[in-house]
């Protein structure tokens, strides 16, 4: 099994993008990350395309030498997502009676490393980060989960949406109870 | 550390009494470890994972870590991954494809049933008095069998065979494992995920709990159809149990596949429900992917429709390491397996809608229960003790009405019986018990 990210593999970016489109894609980012820490989920959602795909596949813990992240479409994730299951998601988080929320979860995403690049389709970007997210619940518990994202953002007439979003962690055994919220 | 605690006396089944301290006393924990995992028949793995010769996945049984591996003659083999020299590990992936696996420390090679075929400078301990490399294999499982597609092993050599072990809960498991002629298979991948847990409480959850689904999952219910999960008709829901083994089921035939949130996935069952009913009789073709949830016992957990089979392993009194993979037949339409890929994670899944509420409730009933007068509150288990029936059609003992503590009391009821006996020739035949009561 192996990666199926188009990541360019650690080499700069073919074509340089425009910086004033890297400041863009950053702002987009890290406001996205706001609304995220804030549990503004509606919001978030009116960021994402009617087509989109939020997939983090589990990582496999396998032999050899190769990409030390090795995960395929055909194995079981954690999330698999469209559009739909993602608003099923938000509506089960905002209930009333969901429990996890209840005292709320308090979140915080740092982003860094961001990288664009052009994409195949000329309406969209690549942009690479990674995440540090961190999770409070109840009075001590809480999860550190650190990995790296592959995002494709489209424009639109309403400004940049999130089309894509591939994440990729570091665990294989998830050392959390639950994920109750996005990355 | 060994717990003075006498088992029996922590399970009222008469009353329906449960002392907290079975989730987490440190010396009943070990006590588990001897004599319900060193013990019982474990689940290691679906076929359908190892193909291949070399074909390999770890697994644990109790806190033994061991390699499940295809054999040259096409049988499965289990042995211990730890070296036989120093002790080191020797398996480091969660599965693969070897010839042989060697320990990183010196270098010593075993073969796929586990036996030692060489070490660097073998002519040293050749030339040694007293060494023989036929004694030096891996430690392997006692007893290793399959039951229509999954593979279990006991490290009991004294253990009752797989099908005795299993008893009537075979013709409940065919539900799931041979509905369809092209047999079963897992997808490929398994989720695992850490919950600070006491592992009998998702066992008991699932051998039988469906009272808490309409609670704890109001809010996932409520996202995926819009309603709640309202009271159902329990005159059609049922309890059965044998040899600590539970099944709570409703005869709504779709029940469970429904809550997946893929429409493919009901239709897929409506349409093979003549073809299952042929097969396996109308009473089980109502049962295939119902309102239901299993757990056999001890650890090994499932839903019907939900396709999701999981071991609840245990880590310490208070850790458990939540493995889950999917289970679909083999001739299911290629979409409608990717609809399970899809609905795993969605579902039953550290992410998952549903099951992210259940390990919030396991952790914190762990937590609470080392509490020191906290846990000297016994919990009550006696729902539905009263409402046990002789079913013309379903083996076991059965009960009617799922809201109900019947198959939990089994399960604990068992646990008390292999926790207080010494060997296997010792613990409670479950049709004593059945007679007595």
């Amino acid at each position: 099994m192996s990666g199926t990210s188009t990541s360019s593999g650690g080499r700069p970016a073919s074509e340089p993008v425009d910086w004033t489109v890297v400041l863009e894609v950053q702002q987009f980012l890290f406001s996205e990350a706001r609304l995220l820490d804030a549990c503004r989920y509606q919001e978030w959602l009116a960021l994402l395309t009617d087509d989109v795909h939020y997939w983090m596949p589990v990582i496999e813990n396998t032999l050899g030498r190769g990409a030390p992240h090795r995960f395929s479409p055909d194995r079981l994730a954690f999330f698999d997502d469209n559009l739909k299951s993602l608003r099923r998601r938000v509506d089960k988080l905002t209930n009333r009676t969901a429990w996890t929320e209840n005292p709320p979860t308090r979140q915080c995403h740092v982003i860094s490393n961001v990288e664009v690049e052009p994409a195949e389709r000329g309406d969209e970007l690549t942009a690479h980060s990674v995440f540090v997210h961190n999770r409070g619940m109840g009075e001590r518990d809480e999860f550190t989960l650190v990995g790296r994202r592959e995002d494709v953002l489209r424009r639109t007439e309403e400004g940049l949406r999130l089309a894509k979003r591939l994440v990729i962690i570091d665990q294989h055994v998830l050392l959390a109870r639950n994920l109750n919220v996005f990355f | 550390m060994t717990s003075t605690l006498d088992p029996r006396s922590l399970i009222d089944a008469d009353e329906g009494w449960i002392d907290r301290r079975i989730f987490s006393d440190p010396g009943l924990y070990e006590l588990e470890l001897e004599r319900i995992f060193a013990r019982c028949w474990l689940f290691l793995a679906h076929e359908s994972q190892i193909p291949k010769t070399g074909d390999f996945v770890t697994a644990y049984m109790g806190r033994d870590h061991v390699i499940v591996v295809r054999k040259k003659d096409g049988g499965v083999a289990a042995f211990i991954n730890s070296c036989s020299h120093r002790g080191n590990r020797i398996c480091g992936a969660s599965q693969g494809n070897a010839r042989q696996f060697v320990c990183n420390y010196h270098g010593w090679a075993f073969g796929l049933e586990g036996e030692l075929v060489g070490m660097p400078q073998k002519e040293l301990y050749e030339a040694t008095p007293g060494f023989d490399k036929s004694r030096m294999g891996l430690t392997r499982v006692a007893q290793i069998e399959s039951y229509n597609g999954l593979i279990f092993a006991t490290f009991d050599p004294e253990a009752p065979s797989l099908d005795d072990y299993l008893g009537d809960y075979r013709w409940y498991l065919d539900i799931v494992l041979d509905n369809d002629e092209g047999g079963t298979e897992f997808l490929d991948g398994c989720i695992k995920y850490d919950v600070a847990c006491n592992w009998k409480l998702p066992a008991e959850n699932f051998v039988g709990d469906s009272y808490h689904a309409q609670w704890t999952h109001n809010s996932a219910a409520m996202a995926i159809f819009g309603r709640g999960i309202s009271p159902r008709k329990l005159e059609n829901t049922f309890h059965a149990t044998m040899n600590g083994h539970g099944w709570g089921f409703g005869l709504d035939m779709i029940g469970n596949a429904a809550a997946s949130g893929h429409r493919i996935v009901t239709d897929y069952w409506r349409s093979r429900e003549s073809a299952i009913a042929a097969r396996l009789g109308k009473l089980r073709s109502k049962m295939v992917a119902s309102s239901s949830s299993a757990n056999l016992f001890p650890n090994f957990g499932f839903l019907p429709g939900h396709a999701c089979f999981r071991v609840w392993q245990p880590m310490g009194p208070a850790s458990m390491e939540l493995r889950s993979w999917i289970l679909v037949n083999r001739n299911m339409p290629a979409e409608v397996k990717d609809a399970y890929r899809q609905a795993a994670a969605f579902t039953f899944s550290p992410g998952g809608v549903f099951e992210m509420d259940d390990s919030e409730n396991w952790e914190n009933a762990t937590r609470a229960s080392t509490g020191v007068v906290t846990r000297r509150q016994r919990l009550y288990y006696g729902l539905g003790h009263n409402t046990r029936e002789d079913h013309p059609d379903l083996p076991g003992r059965v009960y009617r009405n799922f809201f109900s503590d019947a198959n939990q009391m089994a399960f604990y009821s068992r646990w008390a019986d292999l926790m207080s006996a010494e060997r296997w020739a010792d613990v409670a035949e479950p049709s004593e018990r059945d007679a007595a009561e």
